[in-house]
């Protein structure tokens, strides 16, 4: 489910079988560093997007955790957001970023934190990105099982 | 030749000339308007074009095969293209292709992925499962078979329409 209105009020209708809160992590910087971030940021848009919709019975695709990119990642806060959203029934929490920052951080022992190298989408035609984004996909599947089956048992 | 000879008048040649005018700008003012009137009733059906997805009756074979393809999707005020998924294969004798959206809350579903059910449409997110054919199986959380796709076959070439609600 995405942060649309329709799928908020499908969300609070279905609740019990959603619960998995999937936040991209997203640096936001000016300047010279910018294209890179721009870049990574586009990739990770796509890929959660697409992640949504393989998964979208049970995944809630959040806005994007944005911060401004420094040394010093906020953990403090995105533990804040996972804290508020655990007390509203979810359980999983996957933070999907490609800034390598976060894996100095404990941002894993919150929620499971999937790094992944960001490179560029740009020219890319709809059935390429599609092909492309189903194959990073695949590397996160795997973990999201585990994390689903550890529930089950 | 006297002015009494001609069949035709002045005053009826006007005439005829001004209502034949007269019409021909009637006309063109109303054929428009008219057509407005009726062009809902006019347009094709469905609405959805039929795309084809690259794949030749020969390629079919009873085991669904993913097909990836391309629709054009007005959303709002901008038009993009858009990826599409559907499964693909001959059932009875007739060409099925289905939906991989689960009905129950949207997931996409893939056929075999189960190890316990290889001849199924298996959905990860809550186990949901399908006949092969779409029919939901009982038990399982969706309530409704797979959605199916139109299909029309030209030159041998498979294409696909809207996508229908069944149940």
């Amino acid at each position: 489910m995405k942060w649309k209105e329709k799928d908020a009020a499908m969300y609070l209708a279905e609740k019990e079988y959603v619960d998995t809160a999937v936040i991209p992590l997203m640096p936001v910087t000016a300047g010279k560093d910018m294209q890179d971030v721009v870049k990574s940021g586009e990739f990770i848009r796509y890929f959660t997007e697409y992640l949504e919709r393989q998964y979208a019975g049970r995944v809630y695709l959040f806005p994007a955790f944005t911060y401004i990119k420094t040394k010093q990642v906020p953990e403090e806060q995105l533990k804040h957001w996972q804290e508020l959203l655990r007390e509203e029934g979810f359980n999983h929490f996957l933070f999907i970023t490609s800034d390598a920052s976060w894996r100095r951080t404990s941002a894993d022992s919150f929620g499971e934190l999937f790094w992944i190298p960001a490179f560029s989408v740009e020219n890319m035609e709809v059935q390429e990105l599609a092909k492309t984004m189903e194959q990073q996909v695949q590397q996160l599947v795997p973990l999201m099982m585990d994390m689903w089956q550890s529930e089950e048992k | 030749m006297s002015e009494k000879n001609h069949r035709v008048s002045r005053r009826q040649f006007l005439t005829y000339t001004l209502t034949g005018v007269g019409g021909f700008m009637a006309a063109g003012m109303l054929a428009p308007m008219v057509r407005m009137a009726l062009d809902p009733a006019l347009e094709a059906s469905g609405g959805a074009e039929f795309v084809s997805v690259g794949l030749s009756e020969d390629d079919l074979s009873e085991e669904p095969q993913r097909v990836d393809f391309n629709v054009e999707i007005v959303d709002g005020w901008y038009t993009s293209e858009q990826s599409r998924s559907a499964w693909v294969f001959l059932y009875e004798g007739e060409i099925l292709a289905l939906s991989p959206t689960c009905t129950h809350l949207g997931c996409t579903v893939n056929f075999g992925t189960n190890e316990e059910y290889p001849d199924q449409f298996f959905c990860p997110c809550h186990f949901g499962r399908f006949e092969r054919d779409g029919t939901n199986i009982p038990g399982t959380p969706p309530t409704r078979p797979l959605d199916v796709y139109d299909v029309e076959v030209r030159d041998g070439m498979i294409y696909l329409g809207q996508i229908n609600q069944r149940g």
